[in-house]
């Protein structure tokens, strides 16, 4: 995903749409829901065992791991790759919901690529740093699941990547979110930046679980 | 023995058909990751290997289910049989399950068998079908010792999976679902019903689903759960495959056959229905690549006739149509096309088209159709082969219009081809009529100032768009004198200011070809008669129908004039021409409200277009009832009369023609009604009496026979013939007592004298006043008039003492304020309280030159008024007859007996120096000032005390004295 429309040059009008972008798309209604209600998967019983499935997207301390620049990478890497795998999966979704889907995530892909430019050209040390310190190295992301023939099976396997692609988006937002809580709390005390690396080590949203080992030090 | 892989520990398992072959799914719980061709099993077949084999080994096997009867149903044929060899023979069936190893039945079918026969042989199942594979094989044993015995099984049959679970709509399934594991708590749902099946088996459920239904293209759900994930199938489901419908073929171009057929409702699959066209004359087919559409390439054969034969055909059904169909009768042209319009005049048009060649140029014949206003107005047919041309005339100038054409096969016409059109617009032409002129004539100062109207050309008419006007004023006493105005359109009025001399005025309307014709005016430079009498007309439904007397033999014509507006406002005057023999018209307009009143002009049109009055016309479409009553004043108030008078109304204010007025009168004492009136009863139900008044001219009324000293309610309402005017707004008038005029020549004197002897005494003896003792005592109750003989210089003293037995006056009083000992007692000339005796602090003259202006104050609202009691009224200043009426008729009247509604009025009076003592009081005890100030409100006088009613019947009653002709209710 390349984007081709001039790049805004201020970080929190850019933050801000990509975190707006990841909320509408972690948003099942854009096209877990139209999927489910096509191919007739709204019993109960095959909602509830539509589940994320392990390994197919990032996981949420993978990406808390990550500095901005590889958070960034790994976004764009992995929604291109969820674009490949939504046009071979065109027959099975419903055309408008398709379409939209296609359409946010190019308008999200354009925005990862400012963003990343704009980190790139600024002389900011966090944006080398991952969101949560931690030992993870840049992992490339998850290929792209082996549908099953049957035709069952694989309906409910498309379930479950959906699911998981809502999910990834919401991960995606939380991580963009904590972004605009440590740039904001920057400014607030940049002549404590030190004590910000120290904060750093805590959980930013205490209403979510943490993935994260405890403890570690920042790196 | 067959190898076949069976590891169904956890599986769903569905029959369907497809025609004659059996398609059986299989286990799905273990191939995820396996390839494709694991999953079909119609390669896995026995791997024993035959040797030579025999000549009447049986070949073709092929298994089917009946799933209702729960039957295998075999087929097959034996070959190698001589030509008309009959041969009884003996098959040894094998039936296997699960696994080609497993055999479950063994049996003989002996029949006899001819060359290429093809044998059927069922055998029924005691377990579903659905729910397991099974394999048959056989081989035969014939009675013939020439034969040898058969060694050699035939292969075992086939099985297919069926990966895509179809079924058609409405057919019944069975589906059969294999538990990997033995589990009690296994539910089963078809999307989201819970489903129950037989147990067969520890882990084998059977599902049987009747009639099932399209759901959705995606296919129907069917899942078991049981404490793993959901396993399931998708059922996909065909609405039933409909004949083809209005199946019909043409040609275009006699070179290419379209065949068309609405192929019905969508069966949902989606993999579509194949459609073939086959043809049997020339045994020709072709797949067609539409569902409702196919193509077929005529041949250079010169066939004519075709039997086509449409085939539909999905995974459940064929279908089939058939017609026959002859070339030349099937020839739907192509649209033609370059349709333009050339040599457009005013009423000519040439147009010009091409049409497409048909097989050796053959003939097509073309309609031509001309459209106006959308509609058809004319339709030509011309023959054409490859250029068509056809002027069209009659046409009318500056008019747009449409052409379209279009053609049909000339040998046999079976279809015209699609339309084509084009617009055009004829060229302008001068208008074909004189413009509709009026005039209206003002004089100024003696000189005519004409405003002529004209109406505009209807489009009909103009033959093109109206530029200007041009008025041209030709003065017929100086003939050479030409005057031209020209008016920009679309104006539709001018003013022209002549003199004195006699005009013709001449209009005419310009597009851009030319002018119309004239429409002219003549206008005399003197005031005509206008003095017509004016009749009346009645409006019907249709508007207003006028008629009219004919007053010369030459005139050209008549015009109606009116406005389409109420009178009061400014109009544009509408008019009508009319014929010299026309003598009536019906006048109507949308414009025309009821309630409205209309005036018509009638004019009679001279040889020389000069415009002559001859009646004026007025009326409603519809009459109401008037809305408002008239204004009416009473005046001439007298104890037994009074006069109502009231003014005409405006007449553009009527909504009716007034024919008169009836005068209401309402009486409290509830009298009979006077002679003239009638009783009636008005809508609130009070009852009241009704004088009717026939003439609409009479506008004043007498109300006679009143009682004096009474209230009357009266109203006038006008009529129309719809109705009376609303019923409200009683307006009330007291009459006055009778005696009350002459007691104003009496009083007046007398006032005058008792202050000149009262001022006479005090001046002689200020300390002592005879005029007390000339009024009797408190006990008597009758009070005298003072003579003046009486008076005794120096006798005259206002007393304030405590004991009300000093006070001297011809009577007490006790107003509401004073019934308390310490109020002030007022001494005045009015009788009091027969037993009135407690003292004032301060003693008050009434100064009754401070009335009014406590009246006007507002003062009128400290004593208690009763809803009867009237507003507050200038007793005081017009009761000095009652108050000598009281003297003279010696009548007293306590308090007590005064109703307190009466007691409504109340006065300022000027205080006089209080004095203390009584006559007996030594004058060196000089008065002095108590608690009294300066000026101090006084008591209000009961009117009942200020002017005895005349009788006792009345005595008691409230009277508000009116000053004649000024006050009224």
């Amino acid at each position: 995903m390349v984007a081709t429309s001039k790049c805004s040059g201020k970080y929190h009008e850019l933050l801000l749409q990509l975190q707006r972008q990841a909320d509408l798309m972690q948003n099942p209604s854009t096209l877990l829901d139209p999927y489910i209600h096509l191919q007739g998967l709204h019993s109960p019983v095959l909602k509830g065992s539509c589940m994320e499935r392990p390994g197919d997207f990032p996981s949420e301390d993978a990406l808390w791991r990550l500095s901005r620049q590889d958070f960034l990478r790994t976004l764009n890497t992995t929604l291109g790759l969820f674009l490949r795998m939504l046009s071979a999966l065109q027959q099975d979704l419903p055309k408008a919901a398709h379409q939209q889907a296609e359409m946010n995530i190019r308008g999200l892909g354009n925005n990862i690529h400012c963003m990343a430019q704009l980190l790139r050209g600024s002389s900011d040390p966090e944006a080398a740093e991952p969101t949560q310190p931690g030992p993870g190295p840049t992992q490339p992301p998850p290929p792209l699941p082996t549908l099953p023939l049957d035709t069952f099976k694989r309906k409910l396997r498309i379930c479950e990547f959906l699911q998981g692609y809502h999910h990834f988006m919401r991960r995606a937002g939380q991580v963009l979110r904590g972004w605009g809580e440590r740039r904001g709390r920057n400014r607030r005390h940049s002549p404590l930046r030190g004590l910000q690396r120290a904060a750093r080590r805590t959980w930013p949203f205490p209403g979510l679980r943490r993935l994260a080992p405890q403890g570690q030090l920042p790196r | 023995m067959p190898v076949i892989q069976y590891k169904s520990d956890f599986n769903v398992c569905s029959v369907t058909y497809k025609h004659q072959n059996l398609r059986i799914c299989s286990s799905e719980g273990s191939h995820s990751k396996d390839s494709k061709e694991r999953y079909l099993w119609t390669q896995n077949v026995n791997n024993e290997i035959l040797s030579e084999p025999l000549p009447l080994t049986p070949e073709s096997l092929s298994v089917s289910i009946n799933s209702t009867k729960q039957c295998l149903h075999l087929q097959w044929t034996v070959h190698n049989l001589d030509y008309h060899q009959e041969l009884k023979m003996v098959f040894q069936i094998e039936i296997s399950r699960f696994k080609a190893s497993e055999v479950i039945w063994t049996g003989n079918y002996s029949t006899t068998v001819m060359q290429n026969q093809v044998l059927h042989w069922s055998w029924e199942s005691e377990l579903p079908l659905e729910c397991a594979i099974h394999f048959v094989r056989m081989r035969t044993m014939v009675d013939d010792a020439r034969i040898p015995v058969p060694r050699f099984w035939s292969n075992w049959s086939s099985w297919e999976k069926a990966d895509d679970k179809l079924v058609e709509e409405g057919s019944d399934v069975t589906i059969c679902y294999i538990s990997r594991n033995h589990q009690d708590n296994i539910s089963c749902y078809l999307e989201d019903v819970l489903t129950y099946g037989k147990q067969l088996d520890q882990s084998v459920w059977a599902f049987e689903l009747k009639n099932v239904s399209f759901l959705r293209k995606t296919g129907t759900n069917f899942y078991c759960q049981g404490q793993g994930v959901p396993e399931g199938i998708v059922l996909y489901v065909s609405k039933v495959l409909e004949e083809p419908k209005d199946f019909s073929c043409e040609t275009r171009d006699l070179k290419t056959l379209t065949c068309t057929w609405d192929p019905g409702d969508d069966t949902g699959l989606i993999g579509l229905p194949s459609y073939t066209l086959f043809e049997s004359f020339s045994g020709k087919k072709t797949l067609c690549k539409h569902r409702n559409r196919c193509d077929w390439q005529v041949t250079q054969d010169s066939q004519e006739m075709y039997n086509f034969t449409l085939v539909a055909e999905n995974y459940f059904r064929k279908r089939s149509v058939s017609i026959l169909f002859n070339l030349i009768h099937g020839v739907h042209p192509v649209a033609p096309y370059n349709l333009f319009p050339k040599n457009v005049s005013a009423t000519n048009a040439t147009m010009t088209w091409k049409v497409h060649s048909i097989g050796n140029n053959s003939a097509l014949l073309c309609q031509l159709q001309l459209l106006g206003e959308g509609k058809v107005i004319q339709q030509h047919n011309i023959s054409v082969r490859v250029n068509g041309e056809y002027l069209l005339s009659e046409l009318e100038p500056d008019t747009e219009y449409m052409a379209r054409v279009h053609c049909a096969y000339a040998d046999h016409f079976w279809k015209w081809s699609e339309l084509i059109s084009q617009n055009f617009t004829t060229a302008e032409a001068a208008p074909l009529e004189a413009p509709d002129v009026w005039r209206n004539v003002m004089f100024v100062s003696g000189h005519p100032t004409v405003t002529l109207f004209w109406k505009p050309l209807s489009k009909v008419h103009t033959h093109g768009k109206i530029l200007f006007y041009n008025v041209v004023v030709e003065n017929l006493d100086e003939p050479s004198s030409l005057e031209a105005r020209s008016v920009p359109a679309p104006a539709n009025s001018t003013k022209v200011t002549l003199n004195q001399s006699s005009y013709q005025i001449h209009v005419t309307a310009h597009n851009s070809v030319g002018p119309s014709p004239a429409s002219t005016v003549a206008v005399s430079g003197h005031p005509g008669n206008e003095n017509v009498e004016e009749g009346r007309v009645n409006g019907t439904e249709d508007g207003f129908p006028m008629s009219w007397k004919p007053q010369s033999r030459n005139a050209t014509g008549y015009v109606v004039e009116w406005c389409d507006g109420p009178q009061n406002l400014p109009c544009v005057p509408q008019w009508r021409n009319l014929g010299p023999t026309t003598t009536g018209t019906v006048i109507s307009s949308g414009a025309f409200r009821p309630g409205v009143r209309y005036n018509f002009r009638i004019y009679e049109i001279s040889t020389k277009r000069m415009a002559r009055l001859l009646e004026k016309k007025t009326g409603y479409l519809e009459e109401l009832a008037p809305s408002y009553n008239p204004q009416v004043v009473p005046n001439n108030l007298t104890s037994h009369s009074f006069t109502l008078s009231w003014k005409d109304y405006p007449t553009e204010s009527q909504t009716g023609f007034i024919q008169g007025y009836y005068v209401y009168l309402k009486s409290k004492a509830g009298e009979k009604c006077h002679r003239g009136f009638e009783k009636t009863v008005l809508p609130d139900n009070s009852v009241c009496c009704k004088y009717t008044i026939d003439n609409p001219d009479q506008k004043t009324f007498v109300m006679k026979d009143l009682q004096p000293e009474s209230v009357y309610e009266f109203l006038v309402t006008s009529y129309t013939s719809a109705g009376e005017g609303p019923l409200d707004d009683f307006r009330k008038v007291t009459t006055p007592d009778e005696y009350s005029h002459i007691l104003i020549y009496i009083i007046l004197p007398m006032i005058f004298c008792v202050l000149v002897i009262m001022i006479a005494c005090y001046l002689k003896n200020p300390y002592k006043s005879s005029v007390l003792s000339l009024i009797k005592s408190k006990e008597n109750p009758h009070i005298t008039i003072m003579k003046v003989n009486d008076c005794v210089p120096d006798a005259i003293e206002v007393v304030n003492k405590p004991e009300g037995s000093k006070i001297q006056f011809t009577g007490t009083r006790k107003s509401p304020t004073e019934t308390k000992g310490t109020k002030p007692a007022y001494l005045d000339l009015l009788p009091t309280e027969k037993n009135y005796s407690g003292p004032g602090p301060c003693i008050c003259f009434e100064n009754f030159t401070y009335n009014q202006a406590a009246s006007d104050l507002g003062y009128c609202g400290h004593f208690p008024v009763t809803p009867q009691a009237p507003h507050c009224q200038l007793g005081p200043l017009t009761s000095p007859e009652n108050l000598l009426k009281t003297l003279e008729q010696n009548y007293m009247n306590s308090l007590g007996e005064i109703p307190a509604g009466e007691a409504n009025l109340n006065y300022v009076s000027q205080l006089a120096s209080p004095m203390s003592g009584d006559k007996e009081s030594p004058p060196t005890n000089p008065p002095e000032p108590t608690l009294c100030s300066e000026y101090k409100m006084q008591m209000a006088i009961p009117l009942g005390l200020a002017s005895p009613p005349p009788s006792e019947n009345s005595s008691l009653s409230s009277t508000t004295l009116l000053d004649p002709g000024e006050h009224y209710h």
